[in-house]
């Protein structure tokens, strides 16, 4: 909101400069956003907090200067004349104007209070000089003296007006009512607006002629030839205020003003002034009387805070002198209690509910600076990071050490092909969540799996050229179930490009299946955990079927999945150099983790090494040559390494030459070389009578 | 046969023949193997008188051990003049660049949550999760806000079915703490913190997101105040920025506050504002049963971004979820 300071100082006389008075008004959460210089003055530009609807006029504001400022300003006649006003209006009568008008309230739920005034036989013309500075000022257009003397009650008391065309209005009645089914209006901005049933209208005997509260129709709104006024000023429910306002789309000052709760006693003081404004610049004065519908009066409201309660939440001390001041400054009529104050809350701060709220009043009234910086006293309480954090922060520093680089990417995410291709991680069927109020289709749906951000972000990269990329993400991702909405937080591995930087020792070497897996590998040893690599097959269209792997823990709980992306999605990122990823589930690792560590004492017989080398068909997994080493090679076979894999001349079509390094040691005597060589002769025996294998001796 | 003396003469014409270790090798087997000089001539004793053979025997002994020094004198010149050779032979260019690793650091975001969440496990705070996809209920009924209330403005949301949307602060974890003191699995005092991700319905510059990240702490405690939270922001203010950070409180208003402040910390000469702080409302104690006269508490959250950018002058919000790998390579490895 904008205050002019020589608007501001109709109210109140001060020596402070336009700097000195926004810190002031700052400091007691009047924020000051800037202070303009503006060819019509100085010009304060303030954000006033939603609760704070009453300071949304230069009155509203001059009532805080007062109660901040007490004895460091003066206010004018103008200011008590208002302020009396506002706290007991005077009394109203319809008399003459009865004559002229009729008004009819059919929805006082939505319109507690309608007040209408006729002013008869106006010249409309330019609204005086000094007015229309004061407009352009607070940053409103200058339209004609009627109008203008509307908006610029509005902007000093903060209480919106209409003026209507009284000559339009069928009978001359105003009625104010939900619209009907079918009924439309064209309003002031030429738009036209089909109506539903829960808005109000001012309606005149036949139609509607404003949407109340928040714009006036077209068909009745004032013009150069208009000669009679029916002059609105009424108070509207908040709540249907913004829900009409955000239907129709139509946000104006005055519906900014009515969701925040306007001043019911204000229909009253706005009618008088904007009449006694008008009489003014025009020399016409208004019909006597006004009609005023105002079934259900607001209750007036007492509120009590106790003294001590106020020193124990601040946290100073309150001389009680200098809280009856201050209590007394902001309209709140304090009468002293044993304990306290009992105070009367002023109709337009509806915001005043309870003691803390009165309490609140004194601490910002007095000041912030006063509150002393105290530790919390009492019991202490163990701080703690959660289960999910502290394991992500330990897969982080695992990941880290295997010597990938942590992103963080965006939850929301286009239509992609790793949402529409399946999770991978579940059995169960999940849906992506789309959002119902995107803010673009690049924006619409949840994060279905990390990795399409790792995708998207490796592509990011490559278009600036940095191709090797061996990423981490720890991320949330969604769906939803029949079990309704779910949310899990994922680990996603993306490496791609060259395994190593390049460099002038070393041949660039282009990341395949097995740097992925011995990452994970890495991984799962550094957590303790057992793992088995099963293929994928085609049950995941997002990975290349011969390039996959599902990775379950030794209960045969899945905890991920890792592999090549299928050949189909990398074209259509455009992607010439292969891309593995795996995605991994979080609670399912934290769940498969050792939670203990048993040392076990070094060995204090010597080893027994042997290597062996076999050929064997090229179809036979490694993995099932390696669990029947380990099986036939017993207790004593403490390792198993494969060390070398050859294919090409001297190997016959179908085979390959692979080579295992054994390590044989017993923890209980040093073995000999013919029991070793004995336990190698049944390995190859095994070997060949189950995989086909042949022993290269 | 060969006299003792000229055996050991030749052997030390030929120790100092040797041009390498390798040399020397051959010789010292050649004078003292098990068929060398030295042996045959001791395979020699027998055939001399009995008199005769100590003082042979302890003759060839002292030619064995004079040949043995004269050989591992040799060695030590050879081995010498080897490694000096071997040393002007492997010189390296120490000007060429190492081998590199590969470039491996936690992302901006994580180091800052790190020290965030360091400082409030110091202040004794613990740890808890909340969803990010959550129930309008505790985004904002919870928190006291008003129904359809102006104060929903600022946070504009992202909404995906019926009382669902993202989460637009931190704070939606209130009301399901509060829900766990009631049904008794949690007791007062509490001290609670929750760090993560938040989304509002706002364009994207350089200052503004759809996606952030806050962190939220609140305590309850019988007779908590504003001192203790102005005590309790200034130790974590200090512990973040420094230990001559001030913190400042202005008035402003949260729907889950009473008083409700923005806290601002001195920052090159003027104030920085971090974030929003204040008393927890009565209402929303009450609201879960909890005694408002004898318990109060306060709440106070701040942005996470803010803190990079403060700390590494980042100018660009939009840096941080791109992943820009140039931008990413900028911070350091923990």
């Amino acid at each position: 909101m904008r205050v002019p300071i020589d608007w501001l100082k109709d109210f109140v006389q001060f020596d402070l400069s336009a700097d000195a008075l926004a810190e002031k008004l700052t400091m007691a959460g009047l924020e000051v956003e800037e202070v303009l210089e503006t060819p019509q003055g100085t010009v304060l530009s303030l954000y006033i907090t939603p609760n704070r609807g009453d300071c949304l006029s230069i009155f509203g504001i001059a009532r805080e200067v007062y109660a901040l400022l007490g004895d460091a300003c003066e206010p004018t006649p103008l200011f008590w004349r208002l302020n009396e006003w506002i706290l007991q209006p005077p009394p109203v009568e319809p008399g003459e104007t009865a004559q002229y008008a009729r008004v009819e309230v059919l929805d006082p739920d939505l319109c507690p209070r309608y007040g209408a005034r006729v002013i008869r036989g106006v010249k409309i013309a330019p609204s005086p000089a000094k007015v229309q500075n004061r407009l352009l000022a607070a940053g409103m257009r200058p339209i004609s003296n009627i109008v203008d003397a509307t908006n610029y009650v509005m902007l000093e008391l903060g209480q919106p007006l209409h003026a209507f065309d009284l000559d339009t209005l069928h009978q001359q009645s105003i009625i104010v009512r939900r619209a009907r089914p079918g009924e439309r209006i064209t309003t002031l901005d030429e738009r036209e607006h089909a109506l539903q049933p829960d808005m109000l209208m001012i309606c005149d005997a036949e139609r509607p002629v404003a949407v109340a509260g928040i714009m006036g129709g077209a068909e009745t709104e004032v013009t150069e030839n208009t000669r009679n006024i029916l002059m609105e000023s009424a108070h509207f429910n908040p709540l249907s205020i913004r829900r009409t306002s955000r239907a129709l789309d139509l946000r104006t000052e005055s519906s900014y003003r009515f969701e925040r709760f306007v001043d019911p006693n204000l229909v009253v003081v706005a009618q008088f002034r904007v009449c006694e404004l008008i009489e003014e610049w025009t020399g016409v004065a208004p019909v006597p009387g006004m009609l005023d519908v105002y079934p259900n009066p607001y209750p007036a409201r007492t509120l009590h805070v106790r003294l001590s309660r106020a020193e124990q939440m601040l946290g100073f001390p309150i001389d009680p002198h200098e809280a009856e001041q201050t209590l007394a400054r902001l309209n709140l009529k304090p009468s002293r209690t044993e304990t306290g104050f009992e105070v009367q809350v002023p109709l337009y701060r509806p915001d005043l509910q309870r003691e803390i709220d009165l309490i609140e009043e004194l601490g910002r009234i007095l000041g912030y600076e006063r509150i002393p910086e105290t530790p919390p006293a009492g019991t202490t309480t163990q701080g703690k990071d959660s289960p999910e954090g502290a394991f992500a922060e330990r897969l982080r520093t695992i990941l880290l050490s295997a010597g990938l680089q942590e992103v963080v990417s965006h939850t929301l995410e286009p239509e992609n092909p790793f949402q529409t291709a399946g999770k991978g991680l579940s059995e169960q069927l999940y849906q992506p969540i789309m959002l119902r109020n995107p803010m673009s289709e690049e924006l619409s749906f949840l994060r279905f799996s990390l990795l399409s951000s790792l995708v998207r972000t490796a592509d990011y990269n490559r278009r600036r050229g940095i191709r090797d990329l061996h990423l981490f993400e720890i991320g949330r991702v969604f769906a939803l179930g029949e079990q309704g909405y779910h949310e899990w937080l994922h680990l996603g591995i993306l490496m791609t490009g060259n395994h190593h930087s390049p460099h002038w020792a070393e041949k660039p070497k282009p990341v395949d299946f097995y740097h992925l897996k011995g990452v994970v590998e890495h991984m799962l040893h550094a957590l303790g955990i057992e793992a088995r690599f099963l293929p994928v097959g085609d049950h995941d269209p997002r990975f290349h079927p011969g390039r996959s792997a599902y990775v379950h823990d030794k209960d045969d709980q899945r905890l991920g999945v890792i592999g090549e992306i299928h050949p189909n999605i990398a074209r259509e990122y455009e992607f010439r150099q292969r891309v593995y990823v795996g995605e991994f589930s979080l609670n399912a690792l934290r769940h498969a983790a050792a939670h203990t560590v048993a040392y076990r004492p070094l060995p204090i017989f010597p080893p027994v090494l042997r290597d062996i080398a076999i050929l064997v068909p090229e179809e036979v997994p490694v993995g099932q040559l390696f669990d029947t080493i380990r099986e036939v090679g017993g207790d004593w076979l403490e390792s198993v390494q494969l060390f070398d894999r050859y294919t090409g001349s001297h190997i016959p079509e179908g085979l390959h030459s692979l080579a295992f390094s054994l390590v044989f040691r017993s923890r209980e005597r040093t073995l000999t070389d013919e029991e070793v060589n004995q336990r190698v002769e049944q390995i190859f025996q095994a070997l060949e009578t189950r995989h086909g294998a042949v022993a290269r001796r | 046969m060969e006299s003792i003396q000229a055996i050991v003469a030749e052997a030390e014409s030929a120790i100092a023949n040797c041009r390498s270790t390798a040399e020397l090798q051959a010789v010292e087997s050649h004078y003292l193997g098990k068929k060398g000089a030295i042996s045959q001539l001791l395979r020699q004793i027998g055939t001399l008188p009995p008199e005769q053979r100590p003082l042979f025997g302890q003759q060839v002994n002292e030619a064995r051990a004079y040949i043995e020094t004269r050989i591992a004198e040799r060695r030590e010149v050879l081995a010498q003049q080897e490694i000096a050779e071997r040393l002007r032979a492997e010189s390296l260019d120490i000007t060429l660049p190492g081998v590199p690793l590969r470039p491996a650091r936690l992302h901006p975001l994580t180091l800052t949550m790190r020290r965030v969440k360091q400082a409030l496990l110091g202040l004794g705070f613990e740890f808890v999760e909340g969803p990010e996809l959550e129930r309008f209920e505790y985004n904002f009924g919870a928190l006291n806000y008003p129904e359809d209330h102006p104060a929903m403005d600022a946070q504009n949301s992202f909404h995906v079915g019926d009382g669902w949307l993202l989460r637009t602060q931190t704070t939606a974890i209130q009301g399901r703490i509060f829900e766990e003191v009631q049904r008794g699995e949690r007791s007062l005092p509490l001290r609670i913190a929750i760090i993560g991700r938040c989304f509002r319905y706002e364009n994207v510059d350089a200052t503004h997101s759809h996606t952030f990240h806050q962190v939220d702490a609140f305590m309850v405690d019988e007779g908590v105040s504003m001192a203790h939270l102005k005590g309790t922001l200034t130790q974590f203010a200090r512990i973040m920025f420094g230990e001559e950070v001030r913190v400042r409180f202005r008035p402003d208003f949260f729907p889950f506050v009473e008083p409700g402040v923005d806290f601002a910390i001195s920052w090159k000469g003027g104030w920085l504002e971090l974030g929003g702080a204040g008393l927890i409302h009565p209402n929303i104690l009450e609201h879960y049963g909890i005694d408002s006269e004898r318990y109060s508490g306060f709440a106070f959250g701040l942005g996470i971004e803010r803190i990079p950018m403060l700390q590494y002058g980042i100018d660009d919000l939009r840096l941080f979820l791109e992943n820009d790998m140039r931008f990413l390579a900028q911070f350091p490895l923990l």
